[in-house]
């Protein structure tokens, strides 16, 4: 999720105390509302932000210096909570955190696992420097596609490749969900609007082939998720037989606009019949279900944007195996550390930060911090998990960083199997676990 | 220190620029990817190696003159430079390699707002030059795999201030003819600057491929680089010049770093100069390469593009960054060309018969197949 802030972003200082209260909700309904997000939506965000504050206020009796900031993504506004660690307790930050808000006791439902419901997006992310940011996303509320019948492909005898036009990326989101199974693509396509304000952003690209008369046969769009990575929605081809030049040509317009930046790798979670051969790599599989909740297995594709200069990881002894077989198969050179805990001393408590993609029933842990709590706070986060229905579960472990490898045995204990290794997705690379079968 | 403040110090144009990372060094790789041997067919060197006369002044280079500062304007190459072209010594400006005199003509011409115009998979350093100076680049692309003339022409605009075109191009080998670049120039007119870059210009053997010095005379909007890496295999001491209109190349020297090329990199490009023999035996080296490398993509059944310069194009069926790691554990480099926007094409340097020999082995073993 990139920044979006400039000087001009409005911005809120206040501590942590609950008097502040009225005067967040006061700014994040004036932010909300200036960034044209509408009153139901807006509500949301307020409530979850209410919930986010009194969380954070219950968590620490000292009183911190918060910063917060509002902007607009143009298909979302977005709250961000500077918070200056170490002064928070991150132990707070896990799903399964308790936190007493009366002399009564503890609830269950509250604080983080409310806010989460309430947002499309909660996100912590660890500065370089002291601090964290807590960011909460809203998105719009957009129409669903309307008349389909009337979007109709003919085969094209010859086509360019251009950048789209606001009308023609919303006839292409409409015609996407009309020629591919909803399970094969991402939840935004039944909203041309919210498509088009995404790439009205900046946040997606997109490239479109055209035809005479400006008749559209295809489409790919691209979106950077993470400091060094770029996922391809796509190519998506209408009505044209395959193999179809247009798919390797729509992909050249992706791979061309990123072919000079800082992106190391190119990733395909959505693949469809379109892909052109050759171009990517299969990266792995994991287990994802369809609306109705029937698994079904999937294959995710990469291919690296550069030569690979080689790197080393850390890795538990535990997982060495998988990485040895997994970096023979892709080819790629890593030099490999181990990292186990020999008795020194470490962190009481462990935090795993919760991500929720509802739109995909996805779920995915990742560590912040390996404590001595680390294998029952696992445990906890499972079976906290597990009750949402058909949910895959997954958890990124950032082999750049020896402490998370630490979660290793624990997660090979507790019914986790390394799925896929990417490349150069965190500090080094990002190991894939998945849980298997959560439903059971 | 204390560097909160750094970001607001920097640039939005530098910001988003992302640093070009080199390769690194042999015995890295070699150890990384599990080599004994590194065939070097990634940077379109000359396995020849300088020529015999530039071998001996490197030989002999005497210690004790490395305390002392070199001419801080390559003044005997500059003179050597004039006799061979028939030109005034000012009209050259020697750079540390050619990659440094990009960055004189586009600091000498740009300022915010301007732009400049170049094709979009080319040699990548025009765009990165001018990109992460603050100025626009305008990216025209290849038709039929060369510089679009008419396409270029079309960008110009009136911030527009300099146009490069790479002669023969790198790395596709297409050329412009005598007759194209002339025409091209005269749609240019003389209110812009239009820099040639002729890197790889003794390798071409072709009647109408233009000898760009010979038409600053007519055409003073004209700017020729050339470099000593290729041909004259000097990369090591990276040394490159220009060549242009007295007026032009004064308003260049203005923003050109002396002292910048170092006493021996000078000397040997002096000595390597007029030394026809190497380019012969280079040539030919060369042909018979291609000719070799021709007949064995055939073979594989592997598409290729064979133009100007001592490299190919090849086209390949899997991603060229999987081909270059696999090729890479068989002691084979070659250089990948998505970062050129040629996805799945790699770029072969034209080497000796045992380099070609790894490589096309390399190939039917972990790519073709």
């Amino acid at each position: 999720m990139p920044l979006l802030e400039t000087e001009h972003t409005p911005r809120l200082q206040v501590c942590t105390d609950v008097a502040f209260l009225p005067m967040l909700t006061g700014f994040v309904e004036k932010g909300a509302e200036l960034f044209g997000l509408a009153p139901t939506q807006a509500t949301e965000l307020t409530l979850a932000v209410e919930e986010i504050f009194a969380y954070l206020c219950q968590t620490d009796r000292r009183v911190q210096p918060l910063d917060i900031r509002c902007s607009g993504g143009g298909y979302y506004v977005r709250i961000d909570f500077l918070l200056p660690a170490p002064a928070f307790n991150m132990r707070a930050f896990n799903l399964t955190a308790s936190v007493p808000i009366t002399e009564a006791g503890g609830m269950e439902e509250m604080g983080l696992r409310i806010a989460s419901r309430l947002v499309d997006r909660l996100q912590l992310t660890e500065s370089d420097g002291p601090g964290a940011r807590l960011s909460l996303v809203k998105e719009k509320s957009y129409p669903p596609v309307s008349n389909p019948e009337r979007l109709t492909a003919v085969p094209l005898e010859s086509f360019a490749v251009t950048a789209p036009h606001p009308e023609e990326l919303k006839r292409i989101a409409q015609m996407i969900p009309l020629a591919y199974q909803p399970h094969l693509i991402p939840s935004f396509f039944g909203f041309p609007g919210k498509v088009s304000d995404m790439v009205a952003s900046g946040e997606y690209r997109a490239a479109i082939a055209k035809g005479d008369g400006g008749r559209i046969g295809g489409g790919i769009l691209w979106h950077w998720t993470g400091a060094r990575t770029v996922q391809c929605l796509g190519p998506y081809l209408f009505n044209q037989q395959t193999p179809h030049p247009m798919a390797e040509a729509l992909l050249e317009a992706c791979i061309g606009d990123i072919a000079k930046t800082q992106a190391v790798c190119l990733i395909n979670r959505y693949p469809t019949d379109a892909l052109p051969p050759g171009h990517f790599e299969p990266l792995g599989s994991w287990t994802g279900y369809t609306p109705a909740g029937t698994p079904i297995e999937r294959v995710a594709y990469f291919r690296l944007m550069r030569e690979d200069p080689g790197a080393s990881v850390w890795c538990h002894p535990a997982l060495e195996p998988f990485l040895r077989k997994e970096y023979r198969r892709l080819v790629l050179p890593r030099e490999i550390f181990p990292a186990e805990n020999l008795g020194e001393s470490i962190p009481a408590f462990s935090v795993l930060w919760t991500e929720f993609d509802r739109s995909q029933a996805q779920v995915t842990l990742r560590p912040l911090r390996f404590g001595a709590d680390a294998e029952t706070n696992l445990i906890d986060h499972v079976r906290l998990l597990t009750k949402e229905p058909a949910t895959g579960v997954f958890f990124f472990m950032d082999l750049g960083r020896p402490r998370q490898t630490l979660f290793t045995p624990h997660l090979l204990t507790h019914g986790f199997t390394p799925r896929a290794v990417l490349p150069y997705a965190g500090d080094g690379d990002i190991v894939i676990f998945q849980l298997n079968d959560p439903a059971s | 220190m204390n560097l909160s403040c750094l970001d607001s110090l920097v640039p939005d144009y530098v910001k988003c620029f992302e640093a070009y990372v080199p390769s690194k060094p042999d015995h890295e790789l070699k150890k990384i990817y599990g080599c004994t041997v590194l065939h070097r067919l990634n940077n379109n060197e000359n396995p020849l190696g300088p020529p015999p006369a530039a071998q001996a002044v490197i030989d002999r280079f005497p210690p004790p003159r490395a305390s002392l500062y070199p001419s801080g304007d390559a003044y005997d190459l500059r003179h050597r430079l004039a006799d061979r072209f028939g030109l005034h010594p000012d009209q050259f400006l020697v750079g540390n390699g050619a990659n440094e005199v990009i960055g004189f003509v586009i600091k000498a011409f740009c300022q915010q707002g301007d732009n400049i115009v170049t094709a979009d998979r080319t040699f990548a350093v025009y765009e990165w030059v001018a990109r992460f100076s603050g100025f626009e680049a305008r990216l025209v692309p290849l038709k039929d795999f060369g510089f679009d003339d008419g396409g270029m022409s079309a960008q110009i605009d009136e911030r527009t201030k300099i146009l490069f075109v790479c002669n023969p191009n790198n790395p596709t080998g297409t050329y412009w003819s005598l007759d194209r670049l002339t025409r091209f120039l005269e749609r240019v007119g003389p209110r812009r600057i239009v820099v040639v870059d002729e890197a790889y210009c003794e390798f071409v053997d072709q009647k109408d491929y233009p000898d760009g010095i010979r038409l600053i005379r007519d055409y003073p909007q004209l700017v020729v680089f050339r470099t000593f890496s290729k041909m004259y295999a000097l990369a090591g001491l990276r040394i490159g010049y220009l060549a242009g209109a007295p007026e032009v190349v004064d308003v260049i020297r203005k923003t050109c770093v002396v002292y910048s090329v170092n006493v021996l990199a000078q000397e040997a490009a002096l000595a390597a100069l007029d030394d026809e023999t190497h380019v012969h035996r280079t040539r030919e080296m060369v042909r018979e390469g291609k000719t070799y490398l021709s007949q064995a993509l055939n073979r594989l059944g592997l598409p290729f593009i064979c133009g100007e310069g001592n490299f190919m194009m090849v086209k390949l069926p899997i991603s060229d960054t999987l081909a270059y790691r696999k090729l890479m554990t068989q002691g084979v480099m070659i250089r990948t060309m998505t970062g050129f926007r040629f996805p799945n094409w790699i770029r072969v340097t034209v080497s000796h018969r045992h380099a070609m020999d790894a490589f096309i082995r390399s190939l039917a073993d972990q790519v073709a197949s």
